[in-house]
């Protein structure tokens, strides 16, 4: 609106001949000052947290109030917050876990949702619209709707606190089932065909055919599925309190209950918790971005 | 359309427990996790088996590390895996794994309120014959009477409390005010009036650098009770269920307007989220005085702190009774334990002599509910100079009308309820509106209880 | 087809092939999905903690139980007004916004990554950090405040402004959020509709309101009605940030249903309510689905 607003007047005062040129300047102009000014409300917050944290706990609101520049740089530069996190606090623990929960759901259900994904894009067989169709249902369903009764059985098998509550359940995702039927649909019928004739097994001609020229779809699942659980938080607060089993979000939660007041800690935790997905994504932003999307736009 | 229905319920009927059981089962880590169910079938007949109590606790192992080591060395086929959670995952796990029916943990911390609801759902061990009567007989009869629900010993006696009031001496000289003595008993209106002129902003940007007051358990009712009650109000009616027209009364208004203005006209008390009070503010010299747990006397002490401190009696309001709060930790097994006998030894070792002394002297320091340790603090020269002296002034006012907090089986709905209504008072909201939602709110949950 | 043809070279084993493919994933998806949503409707009808009995069918009995809670009601309130300012409002921003990104212009794939930041940092993360920043005494957005000579705001401690200040919190990860799924719709209009349209003299705004919109119909519903879903059972902002307060302020029925659960072990009340939220739910993303059904017709 108000840019096509900005585009009338700007016509309105340049003279026919000159018009092309002001106009796209005028709308360039806006364009970045509106692009500046989101990228601001981003990162703003984000700067003074990573500040913050590379601050003794006594200076972190020493710049914020009344606001100046400096809030958002580590002026008085210390480590001291990291040192307390990863040597007092033992957060590298929750780290380790974190990334063990990730990896093993990476594979586990990236297996287990391509093979899904598979029958799904090249085989006819009965049911398979039900079947497909129950995928995209259980897709609408909020998790958080199952959690109690599946907290229920996990604690009657008495595994509460053990890593098969905490990993196992995760499995279960049918948004990966479907990208990988997305994409898998999209291979050429030849390529499959002529490996058959050669006599290949279907197992093997998904493994050394299929998945071989699936690196997009994988790096994508492999995204989805690792992000999920590094941000997870409610399933494992319920399913595995013990400290031993903590995972970086829920680490990072307890935290601020219980050091309300060292907020260096506190947001030395946090930018450890928002780095390890910005570095994972920035790299492989295409493919995270198509497979967040792919949800929505496909079918 | 037939064909995909029966696909369809065909799948259905697979889904149902048997799946949930073997993927659960076949996913199992080859270690499984400490429920060790068939070593416990065969009863204590074989003592070369080590036999795990999982205890559940707010203490992390550093706390337990010598009491356990006490126990073990006593009952060398029994070992305790404590685990350790932060104080509101804490309630949450109980309330999840009991409900749940889940075996684990098999002994927990109860906080003595809690004994009525855990009771009515029986969630708890019957413990009468755990104890003999000598050992019944050396608990303070209020805890001994706050463990036992419709009869039952449910959970046994570890701790009690009271509290006091804690002041920064050199705070005190710098305003130029006399401190309370040590069984001098201030009122809350001369509290109030004192808090004022140690409250100081020298820098002027609004936030006193030094605050007058503070309650250590800002939003709770174990703290927040006595005031009231010293108006004359009551708590919770004789049922147990009924709080419209006792927690609305004019005690309780009066108590909570004095509450209010503490935070929002005398601003003497802070506002906002403090954490753990004796930690953020009156350790780090930030505060003037505070009412709280005997348990600060020895993290004053290990903290040596670069100020004088001492303490005074629980403050009451002016013509009113003197009431102090009271009870704490108690200690008991999980019903549906798979191992029963290790798991009331450990409760008993805990309850009662040496194991109380221990979780005493090198626990959580909480003050013992067991008589004869609370003549060790009459008694011990320990005890007879200053700091440690604390603890017998401590001992001497657990005797001052202790009032227990209310027995009820909705206790945690009750106290989880007045304490948003505590939180909102601080922040400055109305304080007649605030305990009429309070009563609204509290009735609705108790509904469920009435039979 | 082509698989059809297959098919009949070695029809014996093709008929079980597929399910085996199938098997690993639908044993998850049915035990960690779906039976427990079926047992979550079953759950609801029985209760946990009335004495002596562990556990005992009461029928709709905590759904009459929560129908006469007075706090319910208001909490429904609150849930809806927040559904109702949260989605229009994050849908119609990340729409704005995917134009704006959608911009040819140098160093936009630099904005874009930067946009991206929200989206991919954790809620809990994004609520601690934000609930610093809003803090009364000492937080930035104050300090910002009165560098501009404007009154301090208590923001997460006042009943006035919890819930707009929680709206404003989640949108900040949600606007970006639905940003992307509108910019990859944009992405794929042809360029040369827009071309013509200059061409015919069509301004930016018509342009907008004649391609872009009509073509994009399909992924504002699907943004709106997930919006809708990811909204109402929002938890973990209240859950860090408010607790329900100030004075029950933010006490949307999720934070509810979790606390009747988990913190009061009410489990068939937290399931009752989990499924009353569910059928809010049902009900929203229908009204919504037949709204842009009977426009398109």
């Amino acid at each position: 609106m108000a840019e096509s607003l900005a585009v009338d007047v700007a016509e309105r005062y340049t003279r026919r001949g000159k018009t092309r040129i002001s106009r796209a300047t005028v709308q360039r102009v806006i364009v970045y000052f509106l692009l500046t000014l989101i990228s601001v409300l981003v990162i703003v917050p984000l700067m003074w947290a990573f500040a913050a944290s590379f601050t003794p706990n006594d200076e972190v609101f020493r710049y914020v109030f009344p606001f100046s520049w400096r809030a958002l740089f580590p002026v008085d530069f210390t480590v001291e917050a990291y040192r307390n996190l990863f040597f007092e606090e033992g957060f590298t623990r929750p780290i380790a876990n974190t990334l063990i929960l990730g990896f093993s759901t990476v594979i586990l259900s990236g297996v287990t949702s391509a093979l899904a994904g598979f029958a799904f894009a090249r085989f006819d067989f009965r049911g398979k619209d039900v079947l497909f169709g129950l995928v995209l249902l259980t897709f609408m369903i909020p998790g958080e709707v199952t959690m109690i009764p599946l907290y229920i059985v996990v604690s009657r098998l008495a595994l509460v606190n053990t890593w098969t509550a905490l990993i196992v359940p995760g499995l279960a995702n049918s948004l990966v089932i479907f990208l990988f039927r997305q994409f898998f649909i999209e291979i050429p019928q030849d390529l499959i065909d002529a490996a058959r004739v050669d006599g290949a097994s279907w197992l093997k001609v998904f493994a050394s055919i299929v998945l071989p020229m699936s690196k997009p779809v994988l790096i994508t699942a492999s995204l989805l599925l690792f992000l999920g659980q590094w941000n997870s938080f409610f399933w494992p607060l319920l399913v595995a309190p013990d400290p031993k089993l903590r995972v970086v979000q829920v680490a990072v939660s307890y935290a601020y209950e219980e050091h309300k007041t060292l907020w260096n800690q506190l947001l030395a935790g946090s930018v450890v918790a928002a780095l390890v997905p910005i570095l994972l994504v920035l790299p492989f932003q295409r493919y995270y971005v198509s497979g967040l999307v792919g949800s929505g736009l496909k079918e | 359309m037939n064909e995909k229905r029966l696909t369809r319920r065909d799948f259905l009927k697979v889904s149902t427990g048997a799946t949930v059981a073997a993927v659960l089962a076949a996913c199992a880590p080859p270690t499984p996790a400490p429920a060790a169910k068939p070593a416990e079938k065969a009863p204590a007949a074989a003592p070369q088996k080590v036999t795990t109590i999982n205890h559940l606790s707010i203490w992390s192992d550093d706390v337990f590390a010598e009491t356990i080591a006490l126990f073990e060395e006593m009952n060398p086929d029994l070992k305790v895996k404590n685990e350790a959670l932060s104080w509101n995952a804490f309630f949450e796990q109980i309330q999840v794994r009991l409900a749940a029916g889940s075996a684990e943990p098999d002994t927990l911390a109860v906080d003595v309120p809690l004994t009525a609801p855990y009771g009515y759902r029986g969630w708890l061990l019957p413990l009468d014959d755990v104890f003999t009567e000598e050992e019944k007989a050396d608990w303070l009869e209020s805890s001994l009477k706050a463990g036992t629900y419709e009869g039952h010993l449910i959970s046994a006696p570890v701790s009690t409390s009271t509290q006091l009031l804690f002041y920064n001496r050199n705070a005190f000289e710098k305003a130029g005010i006399e401190p309370p003595g040590e069984d001098e008993r201030w009122t809350w209106e001369q509290l109030a009036d004192a808090a004022q002129k140690l409250t100081f902003d020298e820098d002027g940007d609004g936030t006193p650098e030094m605050w007058g007051f503070i309650w250590e358990q800002v939003i709770r009712i174990y703290q927040l009770q006595p005031m009231p009650m010293s108006l004359g109000g009551v708590p919770i009616g004789p049922d147990g269920l009924t709080v419209r027209g006792y927690i609305d009364t004019d005690p309780w208004i009066e108590a909570f307007t004095y509450y209010r203005k503490a935070f929002n006209e005398w601003k003497f008390a802070p506002q906002g989220d403090v954490g753990w009070p004796s930690d953020t503010l009156f350790r780090p010299g930030k505060l003037a005085m505070e009412v709280a747990g005997p348990w600060n006397i020895k993290q004053n002490i290990d903290a040596n702190l670069d100020f004088e401190w001492g303490v005074s009696r629980h403050p009451y309001f002016d013509g009113g009774t003197i009431v102090t709060p009271t009870g704490s930790w108690h200690i008991g097994a999980n019903a549906n334990t798979k191992k029963i006998d290790a798991a009331t030894r450990w409760v008993r070792f805990v309850s009662t002599v040496p194991g109380a002394e221990k979780w005493w002297r090198t626990g959580s320091h909480d003050f013992p509910a067991q008589k004869s340790l609370l003549e060790k603090i009459k008694t011990d020269p320990q005890f007879e100079e200053w700091p440690w002296k604390a603890e017998r002034i401590a001992a001497d006012e657990a005797t001052v009308n202790p009032q227990p907090r209310p027995v009820t089986p909705g206790y945690l709905e009750y106290e989880e309820i007045l304490g948003d209504t505590f939180s909102d008072i601080r922040n400055g909201a109305d304080v007649k509106e605030s305990l009429n939602t309070a009563v609204e709110r509290i009735e609705a949950e108790m509904d469920k209880y009435r039979k | 087809m082509a698989v059809r043809r297959a098919d009949h070279t070695r029809a014996s084993t093709m008929q079980w092939i597929p399910y085996l493919f199938l098997l690993p994933a639908f044993i998850l998806l049915f035990t960690f999905r779906i039976a427990p949503a079926l047992a979550g409707f079953r759950e609801a009808l029985y209760t946990h903690n009335l004495s002596a009995a562990r556990r005992s069918f009461v029928g709709w009995g905590n759904f009459a139980h929560i129908f006469r809670d007075p706090i319910f009601w208001k909490s429904l309130r609150i849930t809806l007004v927040f559904s109702l300012v949260t989605n229009p409002l994050q849908t119609a921003l990340a729409l704005a916004l995917a134009v704006l990104a959608n911009q040819r212009v140098r160093g936009i794939s630099i904005f874009r990554s930067v946009y991206l930041l929200p989206v991919v940092i954790s809620i809990n993360v994004t609520s601690t950090i934000w609930g610093l920043l809003l803090n009364k005494d000492s937080g930035m957005i104050n300090g910002i405040l009165i560098q501009f000579g404007l009154p301090r705001q208590p923001f997460l401690l006042s009943p006035d402004q919890a819930l707009w200040t929680i709206i404003g919190i989640i949108s900040w990860v949600g606007v970006p959020y639905w940003m992307m799924f509108f910019l990859a719709g944009l992405q794929g209009i042809p360029q040369a509709l827009f071309e013509a349209a200059a061409i015919d003299g069509a301004n930016a705004w018509q342009s907008f309101r004649y391609i872009t919109l009509p073509l994009l119909r399909r992924i504002i519903a699907f943004v709106l009605i997930s919006d809708t879903v990811v909204n109402l059972f929002l938890f973990a902002p209240v859950w860090i940030l408010t607790r329900g307060g100030p004075q029950l302020s933010t006490n949307l029925l999720m934070y509810d249903a979790y606390r009747r659960g988990f913190v009061w072990g009410d489990m068939g009340g937290s399931a009752a309510m989990m499924m009353i939220l569910l059928v809010i739910a049902a009900i929203t993303v229908a009204v919504e689905f037949l709204l842009f059904r009977s426009r398109e017709g």
